[in-house]
């Protein structure tokens, strides 16, 4: 495969994602598992489940692993402007225009009403991230603390970051591998 | 200077965010409070345009926060630099794949991170909601979204036009009455 090749299928993927980086799998699925047998679907979903845990966006991530696998650095530079190229020049599109619609008062009726969908989506988000979550006494306390130096302290989020992982890894390291040690 | 601080404040986030694209937001929350690039509601535009428009939620909130701050050129160096990170972590990881998932303090991480991710949230959605509080129409829609996704969460195009739709309705009411 060449990276040019590379390029317009992480193209196509990109023009293709609607609603967040969950639904990439399925389409890398069809693209380099069942089209190109390329990456075996267990790597696939290795590469899914890392990119998870990794800083950053989940579906760039896992198309840089993907595009590294198969060109090296420059696979994943190249996976990496595929996948933006069509939302990019969506985004820029878009924005030209919505500026000049702004004035008409149906507009920002509209807009109104997605500044509430945008809260429910957040909430929304919590609520998932919450339940996909392992919710021990160890979970419900670090939420807490990082909540109240949120709301109270006024942290920024690379400083709650900073703080409480620190913290969490601390206490992990010292009690719980302690405890994991005995048993 | 403005690029210079765009490129700082998109590769923090491209850095320290977990979680896909709205968890971006608290960053972007934090960024519409230290600098006068965007207002608030401006941001939760942005967000809404990014949950419509295709691709990752985070790529297209990057590139519309970059162009709004420093047009074109703004939005390709936000974008770029908040995927940057991800690029050398991806190479680096790529090499160690296996060791990577099952070192202690990986995992350790990992595990902090997942509550951490949830008070960031956690902390935007009330921000948002303050100036809400008070508009009973804001609170009934909010409400029905709530509602609607009791069982599970639909597209998030959804819930964008159908309040879009409830707004424009609204306005309508009131120039008719």
């Amino acid at each position: 495969m060449s990276l040019i090749e590379l390029f317009l299928i992480f193209t196509k993927i990109g023009a293709m994602l609607l609603g967040g980086g969950y639904v990439i799998l399925p389409l890398l699925t069809s693209e380099f598992v069942e089209k190109r047998p390329l990456i075996s679907h267990d790597d696939l979903i290795d590469y899914f489940a890392i990119s998870q845990s990794l800083p950053g966006l989940i579906a760039a991530n896992i198309s840089m692993f993907i595009g590294y696998k198969l060109k090296g650095k420059w696979g994943a530079i190249i996976a990496m402007l595929g996948i933006t190229f069509v939302p990019f020049w969506c985004i820029v599109l878009l924005a030209s225009v919505l500026g000049t619609l702004t004035e008409n008062s149906y507009i920002q009726g509209a807009l109104w009403g997605v500044g509430i969908a945008v809260i429910a989506l957040i909430m929304l988000t919590v609520r998932e991230m919450w339940q996909k979550s392992n919710r021990n006494l160890f979970f419900y306390i670090i939420f807490i603390l990082a909540l109240c130096g949120l709301i109270f302290i006024k942290l920024s989020p690379i400083q709650a970051i900073i703080i409480f992982t620190v913290i969490g890894v601390f206490y992990k390291r010292f009690f719980e591998k302690q405890k994991g040690d005995q048993i | 200077m403005i690029f210079f601080h765009l490129f700082i404040e998109f590769f923090k986030i491209g850095m320290f965010s977990f979680g896909g694209g709205y968890a971006t937001i608290p960053f972007l929350y934090h960024i519409s409070q230290a600098y006068n690039w965007y207002s608030l509601d401006e941001l939760t535009q942005m967000v809404a345009v990014a949950s419509i428009t295709p691709g990752p939620v985070g790529i297209n909130v990057a590139t519309y926060a970059g162009l709004k701050t420093a047009g074109v050129f703004g939005s390709a160096l936000a974008t770029t630099s908040e995927m940057l990170p991800s690029l050398f972590l991806v190479i680096i990881v790529s090499k160690l794949l296996r060791k990577f998932s099952d070192n202690f303090y990986v995992k350790s991480i990992i595990e902090t991170l997942k509550p951490i991710s949830c008070a960031l949230l956690t902390s935007v959605a009330l921000g948002l909601l303050r100036p809400e509080i008070k508009d009973l129409k804001a609170m009934i829609l909010l409400g029905l979204l709530l509602i609607m996704s009791w069982n599970s969460k639909k597209d998030p195009i959804i819930y964008i036009i159908l309040s879009a739709i409830v707004g424009i309705g609204l306005t309508a009411f009131c120039h008719f009455s």
